[in-house]
């Protein structure tokens, strides 16, 4: 299951993936490796399949064909049926953090709530645990004070912290981030982003699908350019965001300092 | 003009009677609920049989009379050799009858819930049966409690229609009373307000319940 070199293991692999909606065709044929410890930033405008391509990594989306492996395990595993593949999913999903745009937090739960849930009801940890791991990490994404909130009192900023942390509780092996800052309003971004920036530091596997290019020049180790379901171009951020190759990221660049300015 | 002595003098009989309107409406109350919950997640089940199961079961209770299902069940059945009497009969076309209703109001609760509720359960390693307990329905209640209660009061004033099959509840005590006072008036106005105590008083803690849960989320 595990590569004997870790150094060099695969955290995510992504083979011939293609999602077709009907007849739309979102991703074609997308080949994609993600580095244990790396911080990947996928960017390209809407419609391009980023978020398509960030879905199918925990099988939110069901890929079309292709394959798709998490820490050396085939996510898409046909020869799993029913409750079987949806135990094997909920193996794999419980290494696997997502981060919504839209935060997606409960909200019959209070912020504490909302981040010891999954490791009681799934992992199993006693309450007196849960609580403990999850008040250590409202701390560390700082909101502390707002562990007894309801989802209802806190702004986007909070909430979307809040969503950070309760990814965190599973102690997942690789983070997804689905356009975390982009329902935010502007003031309320960098706190995100700041808190994001530190899981990198630590070293922490991302997948982040942004529209904020300063970020993905900061933090990332390499930019995915993506345009059309395919992707166009990548490589460090000094190579794409200074030097871009292709035609439609060198335009998509432009139009982003542009939008900017 | 009205006989407040009759009123006076009857008034502990109906009201004692109202205890087992009372018991009949909590009991079926309950079934009802649980009927619905599962017709509901029958009907939003991925298995095609077991959705035509709760679609059937709630189109049929819907489509005929609760007088006919109350009839099938306490004179039909006994022809088949399942004799319920009249308690149970009366309390099982009541719960089948509501239930079917609740599982409509449900079913709206569940769908109200955005999808993103659930990708984020699913996401966090929750199975479907989990997310469905955990996170939907709670939501998905709350949103039904006011369609809920008003399935609740229709039933509590349904529980009427069991005083046909021998029951001696709120209405037939009254009916009762007037074979032997030959004072409708003053024995249906009782029987009408002492349902009326018993809707309001419903109506009045789910009321209740609503502002408690809008707080709480606050």
């Amino acid at each position: 299951m595990s590569s004997p070199d870790a150094e060099s293991m695969q955290m995510i692999e992504i083979h011939n993936l293609k999602k077709n909606f009907g007849d739309n065709e979102v991703l074609k044929n997308i080949h994609f490796n993600v580095k244990k410890s790396e911080v990947v930033a996928i960017i390209g405008p809407s419609g391009s399949g980023k978020s398509t391509l960030l879905r199918c990594v925990n099988h939110l989306e069901e890929p079309t064909s292709g394959e798709i492996y998490v820490e050396g395990v085939l996510l898409n595993d046909k020869s799993l049926k029913g409750r079987a593949f949806q135990r094997h999913l909920n193996q794999i999903r419980t290494k696997v953090g997502m981060v919504f745009q839209q935060f997606n937090l409960f909200p019959h739960m209070t912020a504490l709530e909302n981040v010891m849930e999954a490791p009681v009801n799934v992992l199993k940890e006693t309450k007196a645990d849960a609580e403990k791991t999850a008040r250590e990490l409202l701390d560390k994404v700082g909101i502390a004070e707002k562990a007894d909130s309801y989802p209802g009192t806190l702004s986007g900023g909070q909430k979307q912290r809040v969503a950070i942390a309760r990814a965190l509780a599973m102690n997942p092996d690789v983070m997804l981030f689905d356009e975390a800052t982009s329902a935010l309003d502007p003031e309320l971004v960098g706190e995100v982003l700041r808190v994001m920036e530190n899981l990198a530091k630590e070293g922490m596997t991302m997948l982040v699908v942004t529209h904020e290019m300063g970020f993905a020049d900061r933090v990332a180790d390499r930019v995915v350019f993506m345009a059309d379901g395919y992707i166009v171009e990548e490589g460090t951020p000094a190579e794409l965001f200074r030097n871009p190759k292709n035609e439609r990221t060198q335009k998509f660049l432009a139009d982003v300092a542009h939008a900017d300015v | 003009m009205l006989d407040w002595g009759t009123i006076v003098h009857y008034f502990p009989f109906l009201l004692k009677a109202t205890l087992l309107t009372l018991k009949i409406s909590l009991i079926s109350l309950l079934f009802g609920f649980l009927f619905g919950l599962v017709a509901a997640l029958l009907k939003l089940s991925p298995n095609g049989l077991l959705r035509l199961i709760g679609g059937f079961y709630v189109w049929i209770i819907r489509s005929t009379p609760l007088l006919v299902q109350l009839f099938l069940i306490y004179f039909g059945l006994p022809q088949l050799g399942i004799d319920l009497g009249p308690f149970m009969s009366g309390v099982l076309a009541l719960a089948l009858n509501t239930g079917a209703y609740n599982a409509e109001t449900i079913r709206g609760g569940i769908i109200s819930v955005p999808s993103g509720q659930l990708e984020a359960a699913r996401s966090l390693g929750m199975g479907p049966a989990l997310a469905m307990r955990r996170i939907v329905l709670p939501q998905a209640i709350r949103v039904a409690i006011p369609a809920l209660g008003n399935n609740f009061v229709i039933l509590i004033k349904d529980t009427s229609l069991v005083s046909t099959i021998t029951l001696v509840e709120l209405t037939l005590t009254a009916q009762r009373l007037i074979g032997s006072t030959y004072k409708p008036f003053e024995m249906y106005l009782m029987a009408a307000f002492l349902y009326a105590i018993l809707t309001t008083t419903t109506s009045v803690l789910l009321g209740k319940l609503e502002t408690r849960i809008a707080v709480e989320r606050r």
